[in-house]
């Protein structure tokens, strides 16, 4: 067959954008098994483990039935997670198998390669959060009382993770690295962040070192949420997980823009 | 097929310097045109910056000093982006896309629209003989099909500049010779083509000018014939060999033969 000649054509960047994002999706579902079912499963097992079994011996929370205060950490864990290790491993693969090179050359700015690379882990995480809340709340009967922070948190932990997933991809020299912030960083302070417990009731100095922790109010703005209840005020919980998200995007896009690591 | 002499080059780069983050300096204040429609060939050997050079123009490196132009337009802007059809050295290509997928993503990355996206997957896949491996992942294929899909990749938005790094290493005869009928025939329907190779005869057999490039820095330009009289020599070997085995020497030579 004889080849055409070239053609002349307008770039369309937007359209570029819709394909990357395609692309992160199709990866997400492709891989769902690992992507959505494992990490629905094991956290529906945190939810039964420490729920309804310890449930039971556990007295209110915060004027919540114990497994009904659960709820909320749980759902802001996993969608954190996955944000998270979607975009840093997704990132990481391109990288390192250099297909990312066929978006840097293509007729695309760097935030619209930015946007479509969080469009994965944001697909992902939703999924997880909204099929995780469909069996969560009816089981435990948690409510949901404040829809829209609810949202607002649930975008900014989405922008937020994403965005340290994608910065950790860019920077991440192997595999491990990114397994490694997981289990040693976001894990550990978010389980610390008050998921299982309110730190209202540790007292001094636990409570006030638990502040410090910014996944601590990640927790909070969820379970304002949810529950319309928390141990700060829904707006220290959301100006602290917006400041931080923005500040991560803004890292992402100079990672982006100027090509630091993307490109030797 | 030659362009009108008012047309602006295919490429042009000025003062094009990269070095990498190591020190390692690839390339040094390089300057090239290559005019529209010509079939370009650059060689020299290896570590000599023929990848880098391409990185450059490409997006693909951050440059650390130049400019580059692509059809008169500035090589940073989206516009030069879309006329730019590439096929790096080694294969990389997405590991979760099929043959069909690769093609049709590359082309709306692209900007094509995805009915014409998809219509031009089928044909590059009939064009490539793939048609077997349609629905088979790349991981899947054998080395061979990879470097034909990665062609087939590169030229599927139909660009204007097509820029070939080693297309034919480790390629089998048989598909060698495929390859050049078909980058031959590209080239006669009017898109520019710059390749590299280490295979001397595919330069002189395909090119119409050559570049020889050692030490991050140009040190001859001419078609075959042109530099093997310039040499005084009878093949492009050996004009290889004088100029690239010692930049600094060929430099010398040139000036003493001008
Ligand atoms: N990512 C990198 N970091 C540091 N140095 C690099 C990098 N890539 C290439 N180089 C160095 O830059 C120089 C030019 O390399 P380049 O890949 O452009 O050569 P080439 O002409 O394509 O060679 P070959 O024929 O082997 O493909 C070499 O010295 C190489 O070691
Ligand atoms: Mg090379």
């Amino acid at each position: 067959m004889n080849p055409l000649p070239p053609v002349d054509v307008e770039p369309h960047p937007w359209r570029g954008l819709a394909w990357l994002t395609r692309r992160e999706c199709h990866r997400v579902l492709k891989l769902w098994k690992q992507t959505i079912l494992a990490p629905v499963i094991s956290s529906l097992l945190f939810m039964v483990v420490f729920g309804l079994s310890l449930g039971d011996s556990i007295a209110e929370v915060n004027g919540f039935e114990y497994r009904v205060f659960i709820v909320p950490g749980l759902i802001a864990m996993a969608m954190a997670q996955s944000a998270y290790s979607n975009n840093s491993s997704t990132i990481f693969q391109a990288r390192n198998d250099r297909y990312l090179d066929d978006i840097l050359s293509a007729p695309m700015s760097a935030w619209q390669v930015h946007l479509g690379y969080l469009a994965g882990g944001a697909m992902r995480s939703l999924i997880i959060g909204v099929v995780l809340a469909a069996l969560a709340l009816p089981i435990t009967g948690a409510p949901l009382e404040q829809p829209l922070a609810l949202l607002l948190s649930v975008l900014l932990l989405i922008g937020g993770f994403g965005a340290l997933g994608i910065i950790v991809g860019i920077y991440a020299q192997s595999w491990d690295n990114q397994s490694f912030i997981n289990n040693i960083v976001i894990l550990p302070l978010i389980f610390l962040g008050g998921v299982f417990y309110s730190v209202n009731r540790l007292g001094s100095p636990w409570e006030q070192i638990s502040h410090l922790n910014p996944l601590f109010y990640v927790v909070e703005a969820m379970r304002y949420g949810f529950l319309g209840a928390a141990d700060v005020s829904p707006w220290l919980s959301l100006g602290v997980v917006g400041a931080i998200t923005i500040a991560l995007l803004a890292w992402a896009q100079i990672l982006f823009a100027t090509g630091h690591r993307l490109k030797p | 097929m030659s362009s009108p002499a008012t047309s602006p080059p295919a490429l042009s780069i000025s003062g094009l310097t990269k070095r990498y983050a190591d020190g390692t300096l690839a390339l040094e204040d390089l300057d090239l045109e290559i005019p529209a429609g010509s079939f370009f060939g650059l060689l020299g050997p290896n570590g000599a910056g023929k990848t880098t050079l391409i990185g450059a123009v490409c997006n693909l490196i951050r440059l650390s000093g130049g400019e580059i132009q692509i059809f008169g337009r500035p090589g940073t802007g989206m516009a030069a982006r879309r006329m730019i059809g590439i096929a790096e050295q080694e294969p990389n290509l997405d590991k979760f896309l099929t043959v069909y997928e690769t093609l049709l993503y590359h082309g709306g990355y692209y900007g094509m629209d995805r009915s014409e996206a998809s219509e031009r997957a089928e044909q590059m896949i009939d064009a490539f003989d793939l048609r077997a491996k349609r629905d088979v992942e790349a991981p899947k294929l054998s080395g061979g099909m990879r470097r034909r899909l990665l062609l087939a990749r590169a030229l599927l938005h139909r660009p204007r500049l097509v820029i070939l790094d080693e297309p034919t290493a480790g390629v089998d005869l048989e598909l060698r010779h495929e390859l050049w009928r078909y980058i031959r025939a590209l080239h006669e329907q009017g898109t520019t083509i710059l390749l590299t190779t280490h295979y001397l005869e595919e330069a002189e057999a395909l090119c119409d000018e050559i570049a020889l490039i050692s030490g991050g820095r140009i040190v001859a330009r001419d078609s075959a014939e042109g530099l093997k009289r310039t040499y005084g020599v009878d093949t492009l070997e050996e004009v290889y060999l004088r100029t690239v085995a010692g930049g600094r020497i060929a430099l010398d030579v040139m000036e003493e033969v001008e």
